[in-house]
């Protein structure tokens, strides 16, 4: 059962303050994904708190680098259903879990970030993974 | 870094590997765990040498993946317990050594960008310095003559993964149209199509035939496999 929107909205808007495209239909990850062209990246957000203290102020940090993904999006695990549904259609048979980041290149995935390689670390940690991952693709 | 709940143990919420004096791991959440138990939730586990893979092979899988939940909850004996460690901890990449060396992401252009040209000296992607697929001389020749022999115009070899098969995964090898979103791989004669959700599974790999009474026909030789069936056309990753 998803968590009331008032307690969530924080946690969307820590994300979109920060430029990030908010999916909220599976319509709108096809639309999203529609544009195979380049660097694309998805942030599976959560409640959890390895999303609040790892995985949003991380994907930031990270989208603060030279080089990053022409398109961010973000669809909301646990509130956002078909749109997170939607999204892990798209992550080969990678086993769900969230907080999550995928980062594609001309609609192909080419790096996953896992919620176990999340939790438990710093944001710059996970910021330096990422910005790794975009050094090399986008 | 532990989580917020003070009354649990500091791996409570943290994706862990639990090994055992018996042939059982498991990889799951940690809810809690002390004297006398672990307690794992949305867990799998895996009995060593089960399809072919040792208890090493599948925690190394789970490191780069995670893995499908089987269990909601499960309470592991600690007398049964070897050993518990982080299934991050687990994951043997560079990404520590890139986090200890970089002191932030460079910034826009005005900042100075060598922390960028450290990370790109540190990191090799696993993913995308590979070439696509391969396939031998012989492998060629004969999805060559497969192809001409279905006498249809536009047709070329597709190469896939799906679910399945003793080791996890099958390969998928059938004659097919072009579809939309698909790499194509040209070769001298004909094309080959991957969906862009196998590719993570199949970069890298090579086709070969082995023709003649002793041949096996088509192998698949795969650098992304951890493990690989006696038949060959399933493999785990």
């Amino acid at each position: 059962m998803p968590y009331p929107e008032a307690l969530v909205a924080p946690m969307r808007a820590e994300l979109t303050s920060a430029g990030i495209k908010e999916l909220k239909s599976a319509a709108d990850v096809d639309a999203f994904m529609s544009e195979k062209a380049g660097t694309s990246m998805i942030v599976v957000n959560s409640v959890c708190g390895c999303a609040a203290g790892g995985a949003r102020p991380g994907v930031k940090l990270a989208l603060q680098h030279v080089k990053k993904p022409a398109r961010v999006g973000t669809v909301f695990a646990g509130q956002d259903l078909d749109a997170v549904a939607k999204a892990r259609s798209y992550f080969a048979d990678i086993p769900p879990s969230s907080p999550c980041v995928a980062l594609f290149k001309d609609g192909e995935l080419v790096h996953f970030v896992p919620r176990h390689m999340i939790e438990g670390r710093e944001p710059r940690s996970i910021a330096a993974e990422l910005t790794a991952a975009f050094e090399e693709n986008c | 870094m532990g989580t917020f709940h003070d009354n649990k143990s500091a791996l409570h919420g943290i994706t862990v590997v639990v090994d055992t004096r018996g042939p059982k791991v498991y990889v799951g959440r940690c809810d809690d765990e002390d004297a006398e138990k672990v307690i794992l939730v949305d867990a799998d586990s895996h009995d060593d040498g089960a399809n072919g893979k040792s208890k090493a092979d599948y925690v190394k899988r789970a490191a780069k993946f995670g893995v499908w939940k089987r269990f909601d909850h499960i309470v592991i004996p600690r007398d049964e317990v070897v050993s518990i460690s982080r299934l991050g901890d687990v994951h043997e990449s560079t990404v520590k050594a890139v986090a200890a060396i970089v002191p932030a992401p460079a910034r826009a252009p005005d900042n100075a960008p060598r922390a960028a040209a450290d990370i790109s000296t540190v990191i090799a992607s696993p993913l995308s310095d590979k070439p696509i697929v391969s396939l031998t001389a012989n492998a060629q020749v004969e999805v060559k003559r497969l192809i001409v022999e279905q006498n249809k115009p536009g047709l070329g070899l597709r190469l896939g993964v799906k679910g399945g098969g003793c080791s996890g995964f099958s390969y998928k090898l059938e004659f097919d149209q072009k579809k939309e979103g698909d790499i194509v791989v040209p070769f001298e004669q004909f094309n080959v199509y991957l969906d862009r959700k196998s590719t993570i599974y199949l970069r890298g790999i090579t086709l070969d035939f082995q023709k003649g009474l002793a041949g096996k026909g088509f192998v698949f030789n795969n650098p992304n496999a951890t493990n690989t069936c006696g038949c060959g056309e399933s493999f785990s990753v």
